[in-house]
């Protein structure tokens, strides 16, 4: 489109002022969680108003103090490093396949690899309820770490596949042609100069899992619940101030996430 | 490009996810099927789909979920073209800047919505008190626990969505067909309706279908945020497998969300735009 050429100041006719204010107002509705749960996160222990009157940091003592909030915590972290692993290992060379082979059914192999994007989660956390189920594995890390890797492996498939339409071929070629095995190709050449789609593919498989609520309050048990189960149970039956904590520690991980994501992709 | 061989040496680097996804992805789904067809003590039965095809609140809960999702879809389109069409109107370091307004949201837990968002729209909100200050000492309005909430909640949530596919097709546009079209003498209103539009409509179709499948297996926000009768096809097979503990029932309504949600990504993976959603394996 036309943007790039003339300065934003040059368009102010009544219809530019008319869509500049239309898309702002969206975007404030689209930032409107990030705003108040922040703010909200620093008033009184028995304050549950927006905008608040008081400045106190006692919400994020009490979540830092409360063994419970803690526990779910630290299982989101270990689940969502194990879902992370296992998307890199497998969604990586998976990418690779789909992007620089040739072979029969190539394409089908490829939908049903990124499927799981399209599947309705309730489906899927049902399924994974019943299959776990008939192993035993309910209620286990391991359990909800291969759960969680279904979901975030077609999002490392994508991530790593527009990362490798940017690499040249003709480098792999190169290499293939001056005696290198295809293994070796793809360990020393495509590999390093996929690091930065590798990395954004990492953080946002990291950031879904530890985000992820469906699967989880599914196929989890009281002892093994991750954050957001707790988090959706609590403003389910009992809502209180100190999500209010949590979610603006959840912001800010979303923000990182996104910024470092979103600079690693534009490197690659 | 590799020689042949390594082109078809490539089929080993997909097999490892390729088992994987047999294993973790379509075994559970085929779960899902067998489980809708048996009984709790494991024998053959059809009185899951039998007890479907009779239930009034199963009719009542499907027209809902198509009800709420076509909605949900027209909002978001209605709120993400205007933002997409100024976003690609931006000089592209401006536009990397506003983009991190639409990113952050869409990678936002769905809970920390839900969660402002019910305390901005409660009967002691920000927004009723706002309105109540402005229009007066009337009774507050209920943004929540019913249809409006969970459109508000799924608008929020789909937005990015639509914006993504939307502002690709109007940044693939060529500059110089609006500004021929100008020289030729058309209007603004012209040239957006005759050009623009029609241009950016392989991203508009992507998005409305890929927000339309989404919206059907919503559970989340129609969970927290809609009426308890306002229920979802996903709620309702929450509802049987946790509180009526009918686990044929469950499934079958699952085996019939998926198969509607199959059909819609069949649709999704034949038109122009599906394919920047899927990532061009479509």
């Amino acid at each position: 489109m036309g943007g790039g050429e003339k300065p934003v100041g040059a368009a102010m006719n009544p219809w530019g002022i008319f869509s500049t204010t239309v898309a702002w107002f969206i975007l404030l509705f689209l930032m409107l969680p990030s705003f108040v749960v922040v703010p909200m996160s620093f008033g009184g222990k028995f304050e549950m108003m927006f905008p608040p009157t008081t400045f106190d940091t006692i919400l994020y003592e009490r979540f830092f103090s409360t063994g419970n909030w803690i526990a779910t915590t630290i299982t989101s972290f270990k689940v969502a490093i194990g879902a992370t692993v296992l998307a890199l290992l497998l969604g990586v060379p998976a990418a690779y396949g789909i992007v620089r082979g040739t072979y029969p059914g190539k394409k089908i192999v490829a939908l049903f690899l990124l499927s799981p994007i399209l599947v309705p989660v309730i489906v899927l956390a049902l399924g994974m309820y019943l299959y776990l189920a008939s192993f035993k594995a309910t209620g286990t890390d391991f359990g909800l770490i291969i759960a969680h890797g279904v979901l975030t492996t077609p999002f490392v498939i994508v991530t790593c596949m527009a990362g490798l339409r940017h690499i040249d071929p003709n480098l792999e070629t190169a290499a293939t042609i001056m005696g290198a095995s295809v293994m070796q190709t793809f360990f020393k050449v495509t590999l390093p100069l996929l690091k930065s789609a590798m990395f954004a593919g990492g953080l946002f498989a990291f950031l879904m899992s530890f985000d992820e609520v469906v699967v989880a309050f599914f196929i989890t048990e009281a002892s093994t619940m991750t954050l957001p189960v707790k988090m959706y149970s609590s403003i389910k039956w009992e809502i209180s101030p100190i999500l209010a904590a949590i979610s603006s520690l959840l912001t800010f991980l979303s923000l990182v996430v996104c910024l470092i994501g979103a600079a690693a992709q534009k490197k690659s | 490009m590799l020689e042949r061989r390594a082109q078809r040496l490539a089929i080993m680097f997909v097999a490892p996810a390729t088992i994987f996804m047999l294993a973790v992805f379509l075994i559970p789904l085929w779960k899902v099927v067998s489980q809708s067809f048996t009984t709790m003590d494991g024998h053959f039965t059809w009185a899951g789909y039998a007890e479907l095809k009779t239930s009034i609140l199963f009719a009542k809960v499907m027209w809902n979920t198509i009800e709420i999702s076509l909605m949900a879809t027209v909002v978001t389109l209605l709120f993400a073209y205007p933002l997409a069409y100024y976003l690609a109107k931006q000089p592209p370091r401006r536009r990397a800047y506003l983009m991190v307004f639409v990113l952050l949201p869409f990678w936002t837990s769905v809970l920390v919505k839900s969660f402002a968002f019910m305390v901005v729209l409660g009967e002691n909100g920000f927004i009723n008190q706002g309105l109540r200050a402005i229009i007066g000492g009337d009774l507050p309005i209920k943004l929540l626990f019913n249809r409006t909430g969970v459109m508000i909640g799924m608008t929020h949530y789909f937005i990015p969505f639509m914006v993504f596919p939307i502002l690709t097709s109007l940044l693939a546009q060529s500059p110089d067909l609006p500004k021929a079209a100008q020289l030729m003498g058309s209007g603004a209103m012209r040239i957006f309706f005759k050009i623009t539009l029609p241009l950016s409509m392989p991203g508009v179709m992507a998005g409305s279908l890929l927000t339309f499948i989404l919206s059907l297996g919503f559970f989340i926000t129609p969970s927290l945020m809609g009426g308890r009768k306002d229920m979802m096809m996903a709620n309702l097979v929450d509802f049987y497998m946790r509180e009526t503990l009918n686990w044929p029932v469950a499934a079958a309504i699952a085996c019939l969300l998926l198969l509607l949600s199959l059909a819609f990504i069949g649709l999704l993976t034949r038109i122009p735009g599906g394919k920047s959603v899927l990532g061009e394996a479509g």
